[in-house]
């Protein structure tokens, strides 16, 4: 469903990404592993095409998306969740919800079926739903920008480091929340450092070092061996 | 002294020289009209010490050349007889001091800020002078007569045209050659770091503010003497040179010849006034709306000026 | 020295009355900066073209409110196009680009105004003409409801800020460009409609001073600078604090020509703005971050 096939990425003059080919297929949910600073949230930006590629190509659903404008990317169904969460801190969390929400062609029902849905699986965003979202915790910013990119309807999420920074308690709520997202049969690229939780629910797991990917393997292979694990990370 | 180097006073020496000639040869609106672009120009390159090496856009030079014009009004009307180097003196010291005043505040803001409260200042003063009727003549402006040329003791002429046109030219080379050791000096260079990265220049240790306020004030003074030898050449001082049009239109002959050159400044004025001949012959008084448009567009696609772009095509 | 209370009153009237009018151009200046980093210089010139137009359609129709509806909609088309032409290409370059490239337009603007238009000013005349007593004076019903209708717009405004969806596209847009393309919302379309706003909110700001001292092709200028102001000393961006600050810097002026003519009276504004970059540099009316 999404391939990227070779991509290089420039942050002005600094190469970034030297060639990076990833697949995700169709409900499927991906990890991303690597150290910091190899290139794995570049990959994300690229994708979402908040970076552009400079060579490379990049597909989705068949149809080349590489360079394409993010707006245009989210509204052929893929939601990007930044490892800075970036919630719109003046808006309210109704309306950082709206901002994925009010697209058209969503009838009124869809509409609070969506929200329904969302504030069911996070009901702590019901409750404040008409504060502003710079007054939320870290663990609730995070909910949010999951919960606004669930607003999109998305084929695909691309997660960055989702856990980072949050209490064990909130590790086991992203983790349902993935499971609930797969269950309902959205593809995931997930980002992580928490290798355990991306072993449990990816059913592959890329390896990047040095802006390329090195390794490719089944989670569950990983699960029973993990020398490589240990080779890229070095945990 | 390298090949480069030696190439660039070839043809400084070419251009200064036919600078020279030209008013004995030139008709005398071409002459006039040469003047008026060294003058105009001498007032864009003080402004490119701010903007092209300093990376500080100033919306309000025009202060420190209506200044300049006041100052020199001042002497020519209040001393007897009028004196030549006391006008150039007292436009100095006008300038300066607001140039002082200024500096002292904006210098204290960055970007878009500086713009604006330079623009603020000028328009302080314009309000002043246009409204202190009973000093500055209020809308009017002041007339006055041009000072002879004097030296004591060894030469007492009036001026003509020509030789006017010399004398603007010998104060404008001696002006760009000054700017151009300023530049090219320690201090330029801290400028120019500024320029690049104004928090790491404080990182290594510099005052950035006084080199900033140091900067606007030399500027200021600059722009002052342009304003004076305005003054001289067409014998009055009115408060229009000090509306933020005037800024603004220094800002453009900048933009058109290429900021940080500042030859550059001075192709800018030259392409601006042959512009609005050009135009005013078609468009009359309505000349700024095709220029405003050449303008318009250099921004957007030629952000280098003339200068820059002419560069670039050579090095390729 | 004392202060007769009439004349002081007077002068609140006129200082709120120029306040809103001057509010109505701030908020669209502040609206655009706020989301794209533009600082609009020709945005006295859109006031002033908005004027022309209204009259143009007054003398034809002799329709006050047909006249303000069609500057509103002709210069808010001028303002799409202009962002689209000008503007757009400038995106991510240093917003002081912008604001030389908007300077050319308003030197363009300005000349087209006094080519189409000759020096001469002209008349739009107040839709309703009576008077009421207010002290010594015959004081204008026009006025007042110029107050109101401008209040009235930045009402409007308001309310399509906070709770309709384009404005949380707005809002969403103003605080992170980045992050609001990713949620899907089509930002340049956002921009030029912002800038569409603005310049129609300034249209109409020209139309309604229209009646009070006639329209020429100068007054944008006058009125930029002001705007500016208020735009600085609200903090820019900030739509409440420029309403705010358009009011105040209105009424300060309108007291200090109680004393100087209402040319010097502008240096009072001049003085707050200083003060105001050098003690509070995010504006008056918001905490400056420590």
């Amino acid at each position: 469903m999404l391939s990227v096939q070779n991509v290089h990425t420039y942050y002005g003059k600094s190469h970034i990404l030297h060639g990076v080919s990833i697949d995700v297929g169709p409900g499927e949910v991906v990890g991303l592993l690597g150290r910091n600073g190899v290139g794995k949230s570049t990959t994300l930006k690229t994708i979402m095409g908040l970076v552009r590629p400079s060579e490379g190509t990049i597909t989705f659903e068949g149809r080349s998306v590489a360079g394409a404008a993010p707006y245009h990317l989210a509204r052929l169904g893929i939601a990007y969740v930044p490892e800075d969460r970036r919630i719109f801190r003046l808006l309210t969390v109704l309306e950082n919800l709206r901002t994925g929400l009010d697209r058209p062609g969503v009838p009124p029902e869809r509409r609070d079926a969506l929200l329904a849905k969302v504030y069911g699986s996070f009901p702590v965003l019901r409750e404040r739903r008409n504060q502003a979202g710079g007054t939320l915790s870290g663990g609730e910013q995070q909910m949010l920008a999951i919960a606004r990119a669930m607003m999109l309807e998305p084929k695909i999420i691309l997660l960055d480091e989702p856990t980072e920074g949050l209490m064990p308690r909130m590790v086991a709520q992203i983790h349902e929340i993935i499971d609930v997202l797969h269950g309902d049969g959205v593809a995931i690229l997930l980002v992580e450092q928490n290798v355990r939780l991306t072993l449990e629910v990816s059913s592959r797991v890329y390896f990047m070092e040095k802006g390329v990917v090195r390794h490719h393997a089944p989670a569950a292979d990983l699960r029973r061996n993990d020398a490589v694990i240990h080779q890229y990370l070095g945990v | 002294m390298t090949r480069s180097a030696a190439g660039y006073w070839i043809g400084f020496a070419v251009v200064l020289a036919l600078l020279v000639v030209a008013p004995l040869v030139l008709p005398e609106f071409w002459r006039r009209f040469v003047t008026e672009i060294l003058i105009w120009g001498l007032l864009a390159m003080s402004l490119d010490l701010l903007i092209g090496y300093t990376g500080m856009v100033s919306f309000g030079h025009s202060a420190f050349f209506g200044l300049g014009m006041y100052g020199a009004a001042a002497a020519l009307l209040t001393v007897r007889p009028p004196n030549l180097w006391l006008a150039i003196l007292y436009g100095l010291v006008g300038a300066g001091a607001v140039a002082v005043f200024v500096a002292y505040f904006s210098t204290r803001l960055r970007d878009i800020y500086f713009a604006i409260t330079t623009l603020v200042f000028s328009q302080i003063f314009y309000v002043i002078i246009f409204t202190w009727t009973e000093v500055t003549g209020g809308e009017n402006g002041l007339g006055f007569s041009q000072p002879a040329f004097a030296i004591p003791g060894v030469v007492s002429a009036r001026f003509t045209p020509v030789t006017l046109h010399w004398f603007v030219l010998a104060v404008v080379t001696v002006s760009y050659l000054g700017l151009r050791r300023i530049t090219q000096s320690p201090f330029g260079m801290v400028l120019q770091s500024i320029r690049e990265n104004e928090p790491r220049t404080r990182a290594i240790g510099y005052h950035v503010e006084r080199y900033k306020i140091v900067a606007v004030m030399l500027s200021g003074l600059f722009a002052g003497l342009a304003g004076v030898l305005y003054a001289l050449q067409n014998k009055f001082a009115a408060p229009d040179f000090v509306f933020f049009l005037v800024s603004g239109e220094v800002v453009v002959f900048n933009v058109m010849g290429g900021m940080g050159t500042l030859v550059g400044p001075v192709a800018g004025a030259a392409f601006f006034f042959l512009l609005r001949e050009l135009f005013s012959r078609f468009f009359t008084e309505y000349y700024l709306i095709p220029v405003g448009i050449i303008f318009t567009l250099m921004v957007i696609f030629v952000p280098q000026g003339l200068l820059g772009f002419l560069r670039r095509r050579l090095n390729q | 020295m004392t202060i007769p209370f009439d004349l002081l009153l007077i002068q609140v009237i006129n200082g709120i009355v120029t306040g809103m009018i001057l509010a109505l151009v701030a908020s669209g200046l502040t609206l655009i900066f706020g989301i794209m980093d533009v600082v609009n210089f020709a945005h006295g010139e859109l006031f002033m073209l908005g004027a022309y137009l209204g009259s143009t359609v007054f003398l034809t129709t002799g329709n006050f409110w047909l006249a303000l509806g069609a500057a509103v909609m002709g210069i808010g088309l001028l303002g799409a196009v202009i962002q689209t032409t000008t503007l757009r290409p400038l995106l991510g370059r240093d917003p002081l680009t912008t604001i030389l490239a908007t300077f050319g337009l308003s030197l363009v603007l300005q000349n087209y105004a006094l080519w189409q238009y000759g020096p001469v000013p002209r008349k739009i005349n107040e839709p309703i003409t009576g008077h009421f007593s207010l002290f010594y004076l015959e004081y204008p019903w026009y006025r007042l409801l110029v107050a109101v209708l401008s209040a009235a717009i930045i009402g409007g405004l308001w309310l399509f800020m906070k709770y309709g969806k384009y404005g949380i596209w707005i809002r969403a847009t103003t605080q992170d460009r980045v992050m609001a393309a990713a949620m899907g919302i089509p930002v340049p379309l956002v921009h030029t409609v912002v800038f569409a706003i603005g310049a129609a909110m300034a249209a109409a700001s020209g139309v309604l001073f229209g009646p009070l001292t006639g329209v020429n092709h100068a007054m944008g200028l006058d009125f930029i600078l002001r705007a500016f102001i208020v735009v600085v000393v609200g903090g820019m961006g900030n739509l409440g604090g420029s309403i705010l600050a358009a009011i105040f810097l209105s009424l300060l002026e309108a007291f200090a020509s109680i004393w100087v003519s209402p040319a010097q009276a502008v240096i009072v504004s001049f003085v707050v703005l200083i003060l105001t970059l050098l003690f509070r540099p995010t504006g008056l009316f918001v905490p400056t971050p420590k």
